[in-house]
Parts: structure tokens; C-alpha cells; sequence
């Protein structure tokens, strides 16, 4: 038997999980009625492959689509490496010093404002790439994905940590019963067994990298162009969503950032379902 | 046993957890005011078996139950899985100890006032001679009554099972399940917990979970082992 | 075994370790030997008395009050618009839902911690456009619209220390009041939540810290670079990290720059600070947990 008390309270946690979980469908909900004059009769097609030009009655995404494809990537290639290395160097020093401080200065970093590092890098790294280059204003594609690489990497290196950790500790005693030193145990034994781990942690920085507004609307230089160098000026989805606020709510152009931020909203959902995916079965393993 | 000295009838007892079949067909009687010892293999069931007298089963995701459970509570018989019974006044009536202290974050005083607390007794009085009387049962009153107000993680770990044994008192229950309530104990402590039994036996039913043959020996008037529920007479063989 | 590849390992992980290290101390070096020198009265309050400003008698024109007292609100209001629910909605998911409706809701919360912060502000300008057409004319994007889309920004983050905090509580601890005959609720509300207050509690200070340094939601729902302290919900008003935005590409001279560098040293030293508190708390909870004898 339940009391009343107890069937109202479950009651109002319910609604409230209902309430919570309303907001993910209403944010797609809102995208998809916006962005559906678009979309009809054969609109998104021409949507994905037109080019961005306003005067002409061209409000295509093709060219922000390759941006945020390419700065995510280029980012990620930069940040892999790195993050590996420092998620090896914590997992070698596990408990001493170099590793225990480099763990806190990520997880520092985590913390750092968006804005900051954006405000930085306008003044640090864009005159670099300027002078270093000698072409155009410094804020290019390059500049954006450094500075995003340094905003993911502290995201995959706790990730890639993390995963070290749930090595089971049994096929660590057995290396270690071999004689094994640190480097070949992380080497042989922890980091064939995290493969899966650091494939999650790098398609999650990968989504984290592809909806950072900040960076990209500072840095890159927001031309509207399909990237022909890294050293091109471009806009990315998320920055042509902050840059649009056109004042007419009815037209193509307003309803474009929609488009984006449907195509951002999907984008996230297939990684979501993704990680959780390659993530379930190892969680699977430990009752 | 006769049936006036029965306190607990259980009838075609099936236990699952997710698939596995945990209890098959159990069929026990239980002997008021005296100690029952059940017994057996670990795995067998013993501790899931409690669960079933007091409804806490209810509570783990994925177990699954089916049979009777009767029990004598309050001079009446009832079936305790029966609708209109409240499980919160069933556990009341039926204490439980679990294998390791589990003092809750708070003073000593809180600890054993609790179950009063959520049984909506406000009255400071009251209160206060309930929790004397739960820790002079117990055994350990003269111990703490001193320090009523301190974290009662501050105890050695033999005075934390007493204070749950006392917690699971001052209720005043008619029956009181142990699960192994020694096993994390030293030998000094777990003496104390034995003669405590022994003197409990007198206003409760008492079913202990155990290991320890000699600690059987010494206790418990009945022995049931598990997994198959067969009852062994203890009163024959040592007194 | 091959010795080359294992020392290889441990160079290229102290050049990696080295090379990240150094950014991050270049970054906060260099904004500190920029704006540690400018951070005094004068940024805060520009010529205004200090004292006037604070009792707002008084308008601040070249300083950061307006867009810190801006950012405080902002953050109060998200805070308060998305505990309660977030709470709730943690505690419903790890006591209350059966494996099919928490498999699924599981995945939607997953979503929705997923979702870039633009799309977040674009959804709360559209309601705000929404609102506007159907509702009241009165209300566009301001303070009230960026607190909720803020809200829905770190909800997740609410529902997952929640439920996680929850979901770490020994299973025997969990059944203990139960046995003594506490109901559900009296279970969560004696045992339950207060053994995972700590856990909560860094996850709210992580939620305070996004919602001070957020700047892509609140640049679409209605902060502006000028608005003095706000007077009303339903207007605009001023935040510390959209004044960062705006001075790095608009700065009209070099005093203007100076005091963006003193915001953003402003807000990283908030962040820090939050970060450090957060730390603290849970670095207590695991004392609390190996405490136990």
C-alpha cells in the first residue's frame, strides 16, 4: 500500500523528468517549424549544396557545412596527439608529482572561460599567424583550430585518463607479475585495452568542437567561403547562427540559421548515440 | 512444534533475481521467542531469505517473488504480502541487522531516535526513554551514554553493530533478522552480540544468519539449512 | 620488448605534458601582466563614486559594474530557474525510473548536454519571437529569456551529479531506513539526499561557472553592451563575458582594450575560483567516503 504523500511525491519528480526531458524535444521541435519553409519540396538539397550568396537569393550552407567539417577536424588532429601524450604522461605518474600536476592543471583548463581564450588568441595568436604567414589578417581557419585544440584537448585527455583507469586491475597485476616497467605496461597492457575509451573520447571532442561558437566567431575570420587553405578566412555553422539576426523573421536568410542549427542538433544526436553505443557494452562488463 | 508456539509460517517460497532461481519451494516454520539459526553454503539464499520476511526484496530492482509468507504480529495472523498491509508497519514489526554496522551519518542519539522519528513520534520524553531503554538492551548504554551526542562513526566497529541492533529495537519489533551480524567482528565483540542474543530470545523471534558452527552451537535453539529448508532440532544435541 | 618505442613513449609524453602546461601558463601569464595592473576602482566604477554606484543612485558609464552586477543576476536566476527542476528530475531518474523510461531518458538528457550553447540561444530567441507574437509584445529577448535558456543549458549538468551522487550510495545504506520502516520519500529526504548533498553541491558550482562564463546563449537572447544595472526581467542588461566579445573586435582605443583585459582576468580569476570550490567539496566527499571504518 502507498500513502498519498509518497504517490505525490513520486508525481512531481515525474513531471518534473517530464519537463526536463520536453526541453530536448521543444529546442528540435522549435529548429524543425522554423526551418521547415526551407526544407520543402526539394529545398534541402539545395540548402546542403548551394552557396551563401544573399544578393543573388542564395542562402545554400554548402561553405559553412566544409568549414565546421574541416576546423573540427584540423583541431582534432592537432589535439589528438596531444592529448594522448599528456593522458600518458598523468597515466605513467599516476601518483606522483608530474602526473598529479599536469591532472590538475587540465582539469584547470576545463574550467577557463570560452571567451578567454578567444580574447587571447585575438591578441597572441592572430598577430603570430599574421606575421609568420605574412598573408591577410591572421584570422583564418589555422588560428580557429589551434585555439580550438587547446579547448578540447583538457575534454580528452580526463576522457582518455579516465578510460586508462578502468583497466581492470588484474591485467595490470598480471604485467606486473612479468616483470613489466610502467611504459611497457601502459604501453602493451593499458593502451590496447582503453582502444575503445579514446575512440569515445575523440568523437566527443569532435562534437565539442563542431558546436563551439566562441572560438571559430572570434579567430576564423567569418567570410562566407568553401576553405581553399587553411589560411582562408571562413564561418563556421555555429558562428553564421550568432552572426544572423536579420530583422526580418519571415525570410530565407533568418530561416538558414535554423537550417544550421537543425543540422547541429542531428549532427550531436547521431554522436550522442554514437558514444553511448561504443561506450554501453564496456559498461556492460562491470556489474 | 506445535502450532501455538509457531510465529512465522512459510509456504512454497520462490525467489528469482533477473533469471536466476534464487529459492525453490520453501516450505519453514519458525518457533517464537526462540533463536533460529539458518545455515548453509554461501550463495544458498540466506540473506535474500530475510529479505522476504520483511518485504525489503521489494526494493532491489529485478528480484521477483511467489508463496506465503504468514506471520503472528500482534496476537493476529496475517499474510504480510497482503494488499491492505503496510509494508512500512510489517518492517516495524520486523527488524532487521544487517551483516556490517551501517550507523547512519549522524549522533549516536539520532541514530537509535530514527526509526521513531519516521514512525512520527515528536514527543522529547518519550524519546529520550525509548533510546535509554533500546541502548540497556543492547548492551550499550553504560558505553555511550555519556557521548549521546557524538558522530556514531566514532564507535568501535563491535559498539556500531550494537547500535543497530539497538536502532532495530526501539521499535519494539516481535521479530528480528540478522544477517551474520558477527562476520565483521572480533572475537571480544562478537561474545558480547552472542549473550545479547541469548537475552533477546526472551521478548523476540530471533532468525540469525551464520557462518560459524560453534557460534550455532552456542545460540540457537533451531537450525535451518539452506538452500533446501530443512529443519535440524539444536535442543537435542547440546542441552 | 622494444626499449626504443617505450622511451619514445616517455619523451613524447613529457613534450606533450610540457607543450599543454605551457599554453595554459602563457595564457594566464600573459593576461595577468596585461590586466593585473588596470583591475582596481576605476575599472569597476569608472568615474562614478563607488558608493553611489553601489547603491545605485548613481550610473556607471566606463566600468565593469553594470556588466558584473549583470552576470551575478543572470547567474542567480539561471540557477534558480534550474535546480529545482534539475534536482527532481536527477532524484526521479536514479530512485524512481524503471530501466525502460530511464534507458530512454538517459539518451535525451545525453542529447541535450550535447547541444552546442548557440543552438540553446537560438532556441530562446525563437521562444522569445514566439512569445512576442502570441503573448505579449512586451517581451523580447532580456535578462528573463537568457536566465531560462541558461537554465535549459546546464540542466543536464544539475540532473547528472544528482543522479550520479544518488546512484553512489551503497546499496546496503540505501535499504537501511527501509528496514527500519521509512517510506520512499522519507528514505530520500533522511538517508538518501543528504549523503549525496556534497556530490550535488560540486555539480551546482559547476552549473554557477557555466552559466558566468556562457557567452553564445546569452548573445542571442538579449544582452547588450549597454544597459546600465538591470531594472527589469524583461530587459536588456549586461554581462561580464559578452563585454569580453565585444571589446576584442569593437575596442575604440586603448583604454577600452585595457579594461577587457581586465574583465577576462576578472572572469577567469570567478572561474578559478568556482573550480577551486567545487574541488574542495568533492575532495571532502571522498574523505567521507574512505572515512568509513
Amino acid at each position: 500500500m502507498i500513502g498519498p504523500s509518497e504517490r505525490a511525491t513520486e508525481r512531481i519528480l515525474l513531471v518534473s523528468a517530464a519537463v526536463s526531458a520536453s526541453v530536448t524535444v521543444l529546442i528540435l521541435g522549435f529548429m524543425l517549424v522554423m526551418a521547415l519553409p526551407l526544407l520543402r519540396g526539394g529545398g534541402l538539397f539545395s540548402l546542403l549544396t548551394q552557396h551563401w550568396e544573399p544578393g543573388k537569393g542564395l542562402y545554400g550552407i554548402y561553405p559553412l557545412l566544409v568549414t565546421t567539417a574541416g576546423i573540427s577536424s584540423l583541431s582534432l588532429l592537432l589535439a589528438f596527439p596531444l592529448s594522448l601524450g599528456c593522458a600518458c604522461l598523468i597515466g605513467l605518474y599516476g601518483q606522483r608529482p608530474p602526473g598529479t600536476l599536469l591532472r590538475r592543471i587540465v582539469q584547470l583548463m576545463t574550467g577557463v572561460p570560452t571567451v578567454v581564450y578567444g580574447f587571447v588568441g585575438i591578441f597572441v595568436l592572430v598577430p603570430l599567424i599574421r606575421e609568420f604567414f605574412q598573408t591577410g589578417s591572421g584570422m583564418c581557419l589555422l588560428t580557429g583550430a589551434l585555439m580550438l585544440s587547446v579547448l578540447i584537448a583538457p575534454t580528452m585527455i580526463l576522457f582518455f585518463q579516465d578510460s586508462f583507469e578502468r583497466v581492470p586491475r588484474s591485467h595490470l597485476a598480471a604485467a606486473d607479475a612479468l616483470g613489466a616497467d610502467r611504459a611497457q605496461k601502459l604501453l602493451y597492457v593499458v593502451l590496447p585495452a582503453a582502444r575503445r575509451g579514446i575512440l569515445v573520447g575523440v568523437i566527443l571532442a569532435f562534437g565539442r568542437a563542431a558546436g563551439d561558437t566562441l572560438i571559430a566567431l572570434m579567430l576564423a575570420g567569418n567570410a562566407v567561403q568553401v576553405p581553399g587553405s587553411v589560411l582562408d578566412s571562413v564561418r563556421t555553422l555555429t558562428a553564421h547562427i550568432a552572426l544572423v539576426i536579420a530583422a526580418d523573421y519571415e525570410s530565407p536568410e533568418f530561416r538558414s540559421i535554423f537550417a544550421c542549427g537543425l543540422i547541429l542538433y542531428l549532427f550531436i544526436t547521431v554522436i550522442t548515440v554514437l558514444v553511448r553505443r561504443l561506450a554501453m557494452p564496456e559498461s556492460g562488463e562491470r556489474p | 512444534m506445535n502450532d501455538e508456539q509457531v510465529k512465522i509460517k512459510v509456504t512454497g517460497l520462490d525467489f528469482f533475481y533477473r533469471d536466476r532461481r534464487i529459492l525453490t519451494n520453501l516450505n519453514v516454520r519458525f518457533e517464537r521467542n526462540a533463536i533460529t539459526a539458518l545455515v548453509g553454503p554461501s550463495g544458498t539464499g540466506k540473506s535474500t531469505f530475510l529479505y522476504t520476511l520483511n518485504r525489503l526484496w521489494e526494493n532491489i530492482p529485478d528480484a521477483r517473488m511467489s508463496g506465503t509468507v504468514e506471520m503472528s504480529l500482534g496476537g493476529l495472523w496475517r499474510d504480510i504480502y497482503e494488499g491492505s498491509y503496510p509494508v512500512t508497519e510489517l518492517r516495524r514489526r520486523v527488524g532487521l541487522v544487517f551483516q556490517t554496522p551501517n550507523p547512519l551519518p549522524m549522533s549516536i542519539r539520532k541514530n537509535v531516535a530514527f526509526p521513531l522519528k519516521l514512525a512520527g513520534n515528536r514527543d522529547r520524553r518519550l524519546l529520550q526513554d525509548r533510546i535509554e531503554q533500546a541502548l540497556q538492551m543492547a548492551y550499550l548504554w553504560d558505553e555511550v551514554k555519556d557521548r549521546l551526542d557524538d558522530d556514531a562513526r566514532t564507535l568501535s566497529g563491535g559498539q556500531q553493530q550494537r547500535l543497530c541492533i539497538a536502532r532495530a529495537l526501539v521499535l519494539e519489533p516481535e521479530v528480528l533478522l540478522m544477517d551474520e551480524p558477527t562476520s565483521s567482528l572480533d572475537a571480544a565483540a562478537t561474545e558480547i552480540i552472542e549473550t545479547l542474543l541469548v537475552a533477546l530470545k526472551q521478548r523476540f523471534t530471533v532468525l540469525v544468519v551464520s557462518h560459524y558452527l560453534d557460534q550455532v552451537r552456542r545460540v540457537a535453539d533451531c537450525v535451518v539449512t539452506f538452500p533446501d529448508g530443512a529443519v535440524v532440532s539444536n535442543s537435542s544435541e547440546t542441552r | 620488448m622494444n626499449r626504443f618505442r617505450e622511451n619514445a613513449l616517455i619523451g613524447v609524453s613529457w613534450a606533450c605534458g610540457l607543450i599543454l602546461s605551457g599554453i595554459f601558463f602563457l595564457l594566464v601569464a600573459y593576461l595577468a601582466h596585461q590586466g593585473a595592473g588596470v583591475i582596481d576602482v576605476k575599472l569597476l566604477f569608472g568615474e562614478t563614486p563607488p558608493l553611489q554606484a553601489l547603491l545605485l543612485q548613481q550610473r556607471v558609464f566606463d566600468g565593469l559594474f553594470p556588466a558584473m552586477v549583470g552576470t551575478f543576476l543572470l547567474v542567480c536566476l539561471s540557477i534558480v530557474l534550474a535546480v529545482p527542476l534539475g534536482v527532481a528530475t536527477g532524484i526521479y531518474m536514479a530512485e524512481y525510473a524503471g530501466a525502460r523510461v530511464k534507458n530512454l531518458f538517459n539518451l535525451v538528457f545525453d542529447v541535450l548536454a550535447g547541444i552546442p550553447s548557440i543552438l540553446v540561444g537560438l532556441f530562446g530567441f525563437a521562444l522569445a519571437i514566439f512569445l512576442h507574437k502570441h503573448f505579449s509584445n512586451r517581451i523580447q529577448p532580456c535578462l528573463l529569456i537568457s536566465a531560462l535558456a541558461l537554465a535549459f543549458l546546464v540542466l543536464p549538468y544539475i540532473i547528472r551529479t544528482t543522479q550520479a551522487a544518488l546512484e553512489g550510495i551503497p546499496g546496503e545504506t540505501r535499504l537501511t531506513a527501509l528496514a527500519l520502516g521509512a517510506t520512499k520519500p522519507q528514505n530520500l529526504f533522511h538517508v538518501l539526499i543528504p549523503q549525496s548533498l556534497s556530490g550535488m553541491l560540486s555539480g551546482l558550482i559547476l552549473a554557477i561557472g557555466r552559466c558566468a562564463e556562457d557567452t553564445a546563449v546569452i548573445m542571442l537572447t538579449g544582452v547588450v553592451v549597454t544597459a546600465g544595472v538591470p531594472t527589469s526581467l524583461l530587459g536588456p542588461y549586461e554581462a561580464l563575458p559578452f563585454y569580453i566579445y565585444y571589446i576584442s573586435s569593437q575596442y575604440a582605443g586603448p583604454e577600452e582594450l585595457l579594461r577587457g583585459y581586465g574583465a577576462s582576468l576578472i572572469l577567469l580569476l570567478l572561474c578559478t575560483m568556482l573550480f577551486f570550490a567545487a574541488f574542495l567539496i568533492k575532495k571532502r566527499l571522498t574523505y567521507l567516503a574512505l572515512y568509513r571504518p
